[in-house]
């Protein structure tokens, strides 16, 4: 290993902030973005609540001076970029600079409010409205408007794309092929992707409760998180003390369902497991533990399972954030990993908001109050999704 | 880089490699070239074969060439590259949702229209519980996906990766395609699917060993030809390159870009692949596929240099034939 990757600066926007101190503030105060759309057009507005940015999506361009006909997935990416990368943006010039991002639908919103067209009237139909559809398109328009013309990537598998863009970006750090990484990932609601969960039966009608024993199901959310990685030798270049390395990675395939997890979470277990190995850790290590938690029957009974297991019964601090920020699926690897930074950045552990009983299958309690004062090592963040893609990062702090 | 691919497991416009008469010339229909796909009998059960939208079918069955050819059940990890992902699912599910309102809709398209729906598809059928990845860097996917198994293959040496390139055409990509001008000039549009065994360690057979990949975006040719002569100079001190791999499609404007990299290589053979596939964002799998099987029997070609673009992502690729 030629360097650490480690890690210097955070970006982020969703449900319950459009930057990184907003939204410790909100998981201080407990504060969840859940709701009722109102940006999104949907037949289910008055009846499946999402975790939705308040924002036009003019009003989203303006915070960056992007064009505001980007998909909106793209304007979320930008925000949360400039924010990580703002600070040093003179300081990396003549630096190789990689940009790993990742999402589920690219430019969805937008072909989706012209699809009709595109396949009766093609004629009418403004390319603009579609031609960002690809996941890489959405990508490189930010890539572009940031000059971020070295390596750049967008991996694309479901609700854990992002931590695989981190984990790719801190292998290209350590083996010295880039200096610098922007590694996460965005997504904003769509009609598609509402209705397609919708289908599935997996949308909670109510506010959604991971870990609860009477969870019904998940609160879709929309955001983008991103996590600003250097090499040791980059750091030193820009005058900057990192907060935390990312230690351990592990992608992993659960094989058993295209969409659902296996009962006792193989894929789960082999990811947490290899992640805590490539950092050189014991489960003890472990202080949070940042879960996948998307409120599904079916997740959550898996997740706790292998958490159990791999843990052997001595399962450390463990809630799930998605109860602020709904399931943000190709975003929410990054969002978690600017959350677990604050973990360690701030020595606390988020409560799992809204948990009221103990779930039959799983023994342990996750955490219902805000813990502060708490010396956070290292934080184990989980991400598993459709296609059986299941993928664990460990952060650790710099000592 | 020090990146073996093997046993290609194909299926495209040209046929698929698992018959005797690949790569035939395929026909364009309308200016587009479609999968000629093979008989899926022994490669995905018939029951499962129903239910799948062709990226997914010609997908799975090219994997599957690739493990047979390779005499493996179950690779180690997988990594794939599509720049659109399951278009056919995709648009099945939004039809229904735009003319039904959101209402009364189904799963099934939905959960295919995943982009990682091939990769995991794969996993569950050959039971692997290994690494799992799926890029969808437009015409950089397939390269990526290969980036991606040199950084694991580093990891976990001696292990087989499954790395492929799929991207499929339908009526709808191709209008909206259209009229963005992706297919200007002569371009004939296309699909397929290219699978391969990846390791850091030769097959017994034929091999292609990926020494160099640059993938790079340009503005314009002459922005894309100074990086090409950058990437030929790292390396023609050292290598004699006789064969050169270019991705001709059709644009009259591109043949003067590839014309010009013909001069600076001078290379005494020069291949063609996209009158075979078509353009398509993931093509340079089937190049790959299509130079093992050229290598077969022809042994004049052993120093390779792939060039190839799609819209303004470029690769420059040198390639040992072994």
């Amino acid at each position: 290993m030629v360097s650490a990757a480690y890690i210097v600066n955070t970006g982020i926007i969703c449900a319950i902030g459009n930057d990184t101190q907003t939204c410790l503030q909100s998981l201080r105060d407990s504060r969840h973005g859940i709701g009722k759309a109102e940006y999104l057009k949907t037949f289910w507005a008055d009846e499946i609540p999402v975790a939705e940015i308040k924002a036009t999506n003019e009003q989203l361009a303006a915070m960056t001076g992007v064009n505001s006909n980007w998909p909106r997935t793209a304007l979320l990416s930008a925000i949360a970029v400039q924010e990580a990368l703002q600070p040093f943006a003179e300081k990396i010039k003549g630096l190789r600079t990689g940009f790993f991002s990742a999402n589920t639908v690219g430019g969805m919103d937008l072909t989706e409010a012209v699809y009709k067209n595109i396949k009766e009237n093609i004629e009418q139909v403004d390319i603009n409205n579609y031609k960002s559809h690809e996941c890489g398109a959405v990508t490189q328009l930010v890539a572009d408007a940031f000059g971020l013309d070295g390596f750049v990537t967008t991996i694309s598998t479901a609700c854990s794309s992002s931590a695989n863009s981190i984990m790719m970006a801190a292998q290209m750090i350590e083996n010295g092929m880039l200096d610098i990484a922007i590694a996460g990932g965005a997504d904003s609601l769509s009609r598609f992707t509402l209705n397609g969960f919708n289908t599935l039966m997996i949308l909670d009608r109510q506010l959604c409760q991971p870990f609860d024993n009477n969870r019904r199901g998940l609160n879709l959310g929309e955001g983008a998180g991103y996590i600003l990685l250097m090499s040791k030798r980059a750091a030193e270049q820009c005058g900057v003390s990192p907060i935390a390395t990312v230690s351990g990675y592990a992608n992993a395939n659960d094989a058993y369902h295209q969409t659902a997890s296996s009962p006792d979470g193989i894929g789960n277990k082999l990811a947490m497991g290899n992640a805590m190995k490539k950092a050189g850790l014991q489960p003890a290590d472990i202080k949070y533990i940042n879960l996948h938690g998307t409120g599904t029957a079916n997740n959550d009974s898996s997740e706790g399972k292998a958490v159990e297991v791999i843990f052997e019964g001595n399962v450390p601090m463990a809630s799930s954030t998605k109860a602020y920020t709904g399931h943000t699926l190709g975003a929410a690897a990054g969002v978690e990993a600017v959350f677990s930074v604050l973990s360690i950045q701030h020595g606390l552990v988020y409560p799992n908001l809204r948990w009221v009983s103990q779930m039959e299958d799983v023994r342990f309690k996750p955490v219902t109050e805000l813990k502060e004062g708490i010396d956070v090592q290292h934080v184990l963040s989980n991400s598993f999704g459709f296609g059986g893609n299941c993928s664990s990062l460990v952060f650790s702090k710099c000592s | 880089m020090n990146l073996y691919l093997y046993s290609a497991g194909i299926i495209s416009p040209a046929g698929s490699n698992k018959d005797a008469d690949f790569p035939v010339i395929p026909t364009a229909d309308k200016g587009r070239l479609f999968c000629k796909e093979p008989d899926y009998t022994g490669l995905i059960p018939p029951m499962q074969l129903r239910r799948m939208s062709k990226v997914v079918r010609t997908g799975i069955a090219a994997s599957k060439i690739s493990l047979q050819k390779a005499g493996i059940e179950k690779p180690d990890a997988i990594s794939i590259g599509t720049a659109m992902g399951c278009l056919q699912d995709t648009e099945v599910f939004l039809t229904k949702m735009v003319e039904q309102d959101e209402q009364m809709l189904t799963p099934t398209a939905f959960i295919q229209s995943t982009h990682n729906t091939v990769s995991g598809q794969i996993a569950l059928l050959c039971g692997c519980n290994g690494h799992n990845l799926t890029f969808v860097q437009r015409g950089h996917s397939f390269e990526h996906a290969l980036i991606n198994a040199e950084l694991y293959l580093q990891d976990h040496p001696g292990e087989s990766m499954l790395v492929g390139g799929i991207d499929e055409l339908t009526d709808n990509s191709f209008k909206a395609l259209s009229k963005a001008g992706i297919y200007s000039n002569d371009t004939i549009a296309g699909e397929g699917a290219g699978f391969f065994i990846a390791s850091d360690q030769p097959n017994t057979g034929k091999n292609i060993l990926v020494n160099d990949l640059l993938c790079f975006t340009a503005k314009n040719i002459e922005e894309a030809l100074k990086k090409v002569e950058g990437f030929i100079s790292c390396h023609s001190s050292t290598v004699a390159i006789d064969t050169l791999i270019a991705g001709r499609n059709g644009d009259k404007a591109m043949d003067i870009f590839y014309d010009r990299v013909s001069t600076i290589i001078a290379p005494a053979n020069e291949i063609s692949f996209k009158d075979k596939c078509g353009e398509y964002p993931t093509a340079s799998a089937f190049a790959i596929g299509l130079l093992l099987s050229k290598a077969a029997d022809d042994n004049a070609m052993k120093h390779v240099v792939m060039v190839n673009h799609f819209k303004h992502y470029y690769s420059c690729w040198l390639l040992q034939v072994i």
